[in-house]
Parts: C-alpha cells; sequence; structure tokens
C-alpha cells in the first residue's frame, strides 16, 4: 500500500471510531458534536481522494458534505436540543455493555457480509481490493446498533445520520461519483432536514406500544 | 559469547530491580512539582523500601500460607517477566525461551491471581472488598493484554518479543499500520490502569477507588515492602514493553559494550514517557469506580477490534 493509502485507512479507522464515541454518550449535545467530527471525517476523506485522482466531482461532494452535514445539520440538531436538562440527558446508558455489544454486534455483521457476500461477488474497489470496505460496514452496522439501542429519537436521528454517512464513504471507496452527490443530496434534503425536523418536534422518545400487545 | 550473554542477564535484571523504584520516585515529585508542590524526593521509594524492611512484621490472625508468601511469589514472577521480554537489551539473554508473549502476558495474569488470591487469605473484609474490585475490573483489562499482544503478532508473524522489536525497529511503516496504532493506544490504557495512574488512580489511598493499596493493605514490614517493590517492577515492565515494542522500538543497542548504552535510552524514553503519564495525571479528572469498566471496555474494543479490521484487510 502506498503512503496515501495508508494515510485513508487511518482516517477511516477515526470515523468508525467516531461511532464507539457516539455510542458511549449520554448527553445528546455530545452526540451532535461527534457527528460532526464523523461528518467531517468523511468530508476529508473525500477532499483526499479528489486529490488523489483529480476529480472535481469528489472536491464537490467533499464541500456538499461539509455544508450540508458538517455544518447545516449540526446546526438544525443543535437548534432543536431542548435547554432543559431532563431532555438532553439520556438515562440507563451502561457505555461498557454497550460498547461490546456494538463490538459483537459489527463483528458478526462484517463476518456475514464478507463470508457469504463478498466471496461471490468480487468487488474492486478504488483501493484495490475489498478489504477497505470494512470501515463503512462497520460504521453502518453501528448506526444500526444506535437506533435499536435507545429511545429518543435525536439518538434514533443520529444512528439514521451514520448509516447515511456509512453510505456515502461506502459510494466513495466504490460508485462513480455523479450518483453518489445526487443520492446524498436528496437524503440529506428530504430524510434529514424535512422528516427528522417533524419527527422531533413531534415524539420525542419512543416507547413500547402496549397497544399492539395481544 | 556466554560470559556476554551472562553480562546481559545480569545488566538487564539489576537495572529493572534496581531502577523500578526510581522511575516511580520521578513521577511523584514531577507530579508535585507541577502542581506546585515541593513533592517527595524521586529516591522516596527506596526509602519506603528500606523503612519497611526494617520493620516487624504483622500477620493476621487466621491468614494462610498463600498470603505469606505471595509477596515472594509476585517478585519472583516480575522477575522471571524481567528475563523474557526486551524491555532494556533487544537480544535474547538467559531465560528469553521460557516464555513468549502470550507466556508474558500469562504471567501478568497469574501475579494478578496470585495477588488477589493472597488478598482473600488474609481473612480481612477490607483486603477482600479490595480483590472484588479489582477482579470486577480484570475480566477486561486481562483479555485486552491478550488480544493486543495477538495484535503484534500478527503484525511481525512472529510470537517473540525480541524478534518483534527488532522487526518493528527496521520496518518504520508497520509502526503506522492500523493494528499497531490501535494497538498501541489500548496498550497504554491498559497501562494507565494496571498502574493505578489517573484517570483510573487504583492505587490512591481514597477510600472509593482503593483497589491495589485495598489488596495490600494487610501487609507490613518486610512483606510490604516486597509487595511495593514488585509493584515498581511491574511497573516498569509494562511500562518498558510500551515504549520497546508499541511506541518507541528504535534506539537499542545489542553490540558489546555497545549495549551499555541502552541503560541512559531506556531513562530517557522513560523520563518521555513520564511527561506524558504527568501531562495525563494533572490535566484529567478522577473517574467514578464503575466508570473504570467502560474505560477498560474502549480500551478492550480498540484492541479487539483493529486486530479483526486487520485481519480482513490482511
Amino acid at each position: 500500500m502506498s503512503p496515501i493509502d495508508y494515510a485513508v485507512f487511518l482516517i477511516a479507522a477515526f470515523a468508525t471510531i467516531s461511532g464507539f464515541y457516539i455510542q458511549g454518550q449520554e448527553y445528546i449535545s455530545s452526540m451532535v458534536k461527534g457527528q460532526l467530527v464523523q461528518s467531517s471525517i468523511i468530508a476529508l476523506i473525500s477532499f483526499i481522494l479528489a486529490y488523489y485522482e483529480h476529480s472535481i466531482d469528489l472536491l464537490i461532494l467533499g464541500i456538499l458534505i461539509a455544508f450540508l452535514r458538517g455544518f447545516l445539520i449540526t446546526y438544525f440538531l443543535d437548534k432543536r436540543v431542548p435547554g432543559r436538562m431532563t431532555y438532553v440527558y439520556e438515562s440507563n446508558v451502561n457505555v461498557a455493555s454497550l460498547l461490546l455489544i456494538d463490538l459483537a454486534f459489527i463483528v458478526v455483521g462484517i463476518f456475514i457480509i464478507y463470508s457469504i457476500v463478498f466471496t461471490s461477488a468480487d468487488l474492486v474497489t478504488k483501493f484495490g481490493p475489498s478489504s477497505i470496505l470494512v470501515f463503512p460496514l462497520s460504521l453502518f452496522f453501528q448506526g444500526l446498533f444506535l437506533i435499536g439501542s435507545r429511545r429518543s429519537t435525536f439518538s434514533q436521528i443520529i444512528g439514521y445520520i451514520e448509516e447515511e454517512n456509512s453510505l456515502v464513504l461506502f459510494a466513495l471507496f466504490l460508485v462513480p461519483v455523479p450518483i453518489i452527490i445526487e443520492a446524498s443530496v436528496f437524503l440529506d434534503v428530504l430524510a434529514l432536514v424535512v422528516i427528522s425536523s417533524i419527527l422531533v418536534i413531534e415524539k420525542f422518545r419512543h416507547y413500547p406500544m402496549e397497544e399492539l400487545r395481544g | 559469547m556466554l560470559v556476554y550473554t551472562l553480562i546481559r542477564t545480569l545488566t538487564q535484571y539489576f537495572f529493572v530491580v534496581l531502577m523500578a523504584p526510581l522511575f516511580a520516585g520521578i513521577i511523584a515529585n514531577l507530579k508535585a512539582k507541577v502542581e506546585s508542590r515541593k513533592g517527595p524526593s524521586i529516591f522516596q521509594p527506596y526509602y519506603d523500601i528500606f523503612k519497611y524492611m526494617k520493620k516487624q512484621v504483622l500477620i493476621p490472625k487466621g491468614s494462610g500460607l498463600i498470603f505469606k508468601y505471595a509477596p515472594f511469589i509476585l517478585f519472583g514472577i516480575y522477575s522471571l517477566i524481567a528475563l523474557i521480554v526486551p524491555i532494556v537489551i533487544p537480544e535474547p539473554i538467559f531465560f528469553t525461551a521460557s516464555a513468549d508473549f502470550l507466556g508474558g502476558a500469562i504471567l501478568f495474569s497469574l501475579a494478578a491471581f496470585v495477588k488477589i488470591a493472597a488478598a482473600f487469605d488474609s481473612r480481612s473484609n477490607f483486603t477482600a472488598l479490595g480483590a472484588v474490585r479489582a477482579l470486577s475490573f480484570n475480566f477486561l483489562s486481562e483479555a485486552t493484554l491478550i488480544t493486543v499482544f495477538f495484535a503484534v503478532s500478527l503484525i511481525t508473524n512472529t510470537n517473540n518479543p525480541y524478534t518483534t522489536n527488532s522487526f518493528l525497529a527496521s520496518h518504520f511503516i508497520q509502526n503506522i499500520s492500523l493494528e499497531h496504532i490501535f494497538a498501541t493506544i489500548a496498550f497504554f490504557m491498559l497501562f494507565l490502569y494496571e498502574t493505578g495512574k489517573i484517570p483510573l488512580e487504583s492505587s490512591g489511598l481514597a477510600e472509593l477507588g482503593m483497589i491495589d493499596e485495598g489488596m495490600s493493605y494487610e501487609y507490613s514490614g518486610k512483606l510490604l515492602s516486597l509487595s511495593k517493590w514488585s509493584g515498581y517492577m511491574k511497573q516498569y515492565i509494562l511500562g518498558a514493553i510500551f515504549l520497546n515494542v508499541f511506541f518507541i522500538p528504535w534506539g537499542l543497542q545489542s553490540s558489546f559494550p555497545g549495549f551499555l548504552l541502552d541503560i541512559p535510552v531506556m531513562f530517557l524514553k522513560w523520563l518521555l514517557l513520564i511527561a506524558i503519564v504527568v501531562i495525563i495525571e494533572t490535566t484529567l479528572a478522577k473517574m467514578r469506580l464503575f466508570r473504570i469498566q467502560d474505560y477498560l471496555a474502549t480500551s478492550f474494543t480498540f484492541s479487539i477490534l483493529f486486530l479483526i479490521f486487520s485481519v480482513v484487510i490482511a
């Protein structure tokens, strides 16, 4: 691997770590900041790839990620966090067990994907074989686990952003550029700004629905 | 050749045994200086060891043989580890072949087991409390220690610590590989836990965080002296493994008599590590007792996740 490959591997690894950071937080504002860091890392990877491949499209994608996720969504989520302490703090977060379950979830998920899907499909990424896809995949499972393990709508939206970040990262390593930009902007505007703003205002927490029990 | 190996062996062993308390003294002194206190002398650990040596040994009523002999066993275990890992001389010496990386990790685990067994054997509720606290955290720290050693074994394709040191010293690019960087972070977090530094501070006398001191609370006289000395050796060994295998594997000489330069080199490396530890100790706040598990879970996550990533990427 060339030094630039090493650099991209390391930066992508920090995206996974930011996922663990978000998973371990109890305060919503810390999770929002974690999301900001994660989006900035993905924007940075896009800039590096733009420089590496001399691609204007990737540069535009990087600027879009930095603006839409790094600034706009963070600003929007930060404004929506209620001022009262009871709302911004999510109780019953056992960091040690959450991290370990998250770890097990990621490992099992990645193992299944690599052993079943990737062995039959011979994927070739921008960094040679499909090994670098381990980072977006781990980020994807982290997002899923964050949605499943928390009750506050904010945490679940941040989990969704993590999943979307993972898809952008996945696409950065695999898919031609124009489609990513279109899909990314579409998802950002529709899902994050429109739907999540309604969700946060209408329903702050999610609990099991007793009414549906037989 | 045999004589050279003997000289190297003796140099490494006596350096560890005799200098380990000095590094503990420098940490305490420097920390006090940063906190605008005069602080104890850097030789205070030596004074303590000699003071306790002269004191009478008191054995609690009802305590068993394990309690009485544990300090000697601990000193023996750390002496053996001091001979099987490259903590001063980067060339194999006598007893190096006794164990590999995993063997070293198991010896650390054995020492922790003996210490906990001795604490229970003292028949004191207070020491048992410290032992139970240690047990509730050690299951994560021991797992991290073993996976971290697996990670370095994977990088270098060997479980021999001397080969690992030599490989990492001669292949710079491997030092910035993913698994090595995160194994280094995980091991450093483990070093802070095992040596009782802030943000964990398991060795302080504060009641709630009293883990290590709690376990040796019933010891006195020579037994306490040996127990403390073993603690200093453990700190030195873990720190030196961190420096020579993970953080800065360069700078050690194996030629004769060039290996004598390893002593000042190790001293300088340790001063750097002490500076890092003092910065952490004086800037971070102490964690609550039950947050220690979160801290250790994070270090375990680092070690095992990047071990798995490295396997996938390879």
